[in-house]
């Protein structure tokens, strides 16, 4: 069959279809629920625990199989999630959804919630980006260094710095010590690359 | 502190001018914590006509002097004039008190600059770049910042040049914000502080 869908360039298989319109059958207050859990989802993809568990309260709370929810639910996320990547407009998610086999009224209102949830549900896509070495937290101290096996007396400024960075696999904790004219060319030039981050978003 | 055998500074009289006295406390300061280098001893020999067993001892004696004076750090001639025996040569100690009042601030700065520490952060770079697509989206337009900070670790070897570790971190705008702000809080403080 000719593929116009805007989420996907191939034609979806035959299962997604029958998913999404199982959705039908949902009453539109359970509907909405249902909408409700798989945008939270969409908008913190890392807590799945979370979504199974909303699923199979759901299964329970209205005598519906949790399995079988369950592959519904894995069909219909494809489509928002293909959307966050393309970036599609709610009107094309509707449309989408709808030559899927939804019907009108449950398209509009899943469309209306994706509209009104834009702006955390792209965050988050942004915030899953990768990131090499990112540096989870700072912590610092400063003093004043009194005296030394060298010099009895110093009265020197300086400032400690722990960064922790994740690696990926691990998080690594790195140390330095800076004086303090350091501290203040590194505060300077930091404002600089903040003005030119800010100059460019 | 080291003992010094005033004894063999007199060995400095041998000198033939005052330039040569100044350069043997500064390699006497230079090489305080190390091991003098044969070629200095040698040298130091033939400079003053002696055998290179007492230039050593003369060296070390230096390193002793020179350590003591950092320690006490003063530039007052009566606190010099301390560090030595009353009964000690005066034009010499005369001499050599001038020299360590002399070098003393400049040695006091190196030593503090150099003095036991953390590893020790001695230059950073930082560049902005703008992600423009990823696996999550086809299309963006997010700034970000990498910073790159040279970390000088603690030397192993009093021979060789210490390590320097490279730490690459990626920062976000947010974190770029958040990290800011904890620098900034940090200069309010200092600033309340050392004045």
């Amino acid at each position: 069959m000719a593929t116009n869908f805007h989420f996907t360039k191939e034609p979806p298989p035959e299962s997604m279809f029958s998913d999404v319109q199982a959705l039908n059958k949902f009453q539109d207050e359970q509907f909405s629920q249902l909408v409700n859990i798989v945008i939270a989802f969409l908008i913190e993809p890392n807590k799945s625990a979370r979504l199974l568990s909303q699923l199979d309260e759901f299964a329970e709370q209205h005598g519906v199989g949790a399995s079988p929810l369950k592959n519904v639910i894995k069909s219909l996320l494809t489509v928002p999630n293909s959307a966050l990547k393309k970036h599609l407009t709610a009107e094309q998610l509707k449309e989408d959804l709808i030559q899927l086999g939804l019907s009108d009224e449950k398209g509009n209102y899943f469309a209306n919630q994706w509209q009104a949830n834009m702006g955390a549900l792209s965050k988050s896509a942004l915030g899953q980006t990768l990131m090499v070495n990112q540096l989870v937290d700072m912590e610092w101290k400063f003093g004043v260094t009194a005296a030394s096996s060298e010099v009895n007396k110093v009265g020197n400024t300086f400032l400690q710095l722990k960064l922790v960075i994740n690696k990926g696999n691990k998080t690594e904790n790195q140390y330095m010590e800076l004086t303090l004219p350091q501290f203040y060319s590194f505060l300077h030039e930091m404002e600089k690359a903040k003005a030119s981050l800010e100059y460019l978003s | 502190m080291k003992e010094v055998n005033f004894e063999t500074l007199l060995l400095l009289l041998k000198a033939p001018s005052k330039e040569a006295v100044v350069r043997l406390c500064n390699e006497a300061f230079l090489t305080r914590n190390g091991i003098v280098k044969p070629d200095t001893i040698k040298e130091a020999a033939n400079g003053l006509q002696v055998e290179q067993q007492e230039a050593k001892q003369l060296i070390s004696s230096l390193q002793g002097l020179v350590k003591n004076a950092l320690f006490h750090g003063s530039t007052e001639p009566a606190v010099i004039v301390k560090l030595f025996p009353n009964d000690f040569h005066k034009n010499l100690r005369d001499l050599l008190g001038k020299i360590l009042i002399e070098n003393i601030p400049n040695w006091k700065n190196i030593a503090v600059n150099n003095m036991v520490s953390l590893p020790r952060l001695t230059d950073f770079d930082w560049r902005v770049d703008i992600k423009t697509a990823s696996d999550s989206m086809a299309r963006m337009n997010v700034p970000t910042c990498i910073l790159q900070l040279k970390v000088q670790e603690a030397k192993t070897n009093i021979a060789e040049r210490p390590n320097e570790n490279n730490v690459n971190v990626e920062l976000s705008k947010e974190t770029l914000e958040t990290m800011l702000d904890g620098l900034g809080k940090i200069r309010d403080q200092l600033s309340s502080v050392a004045k």
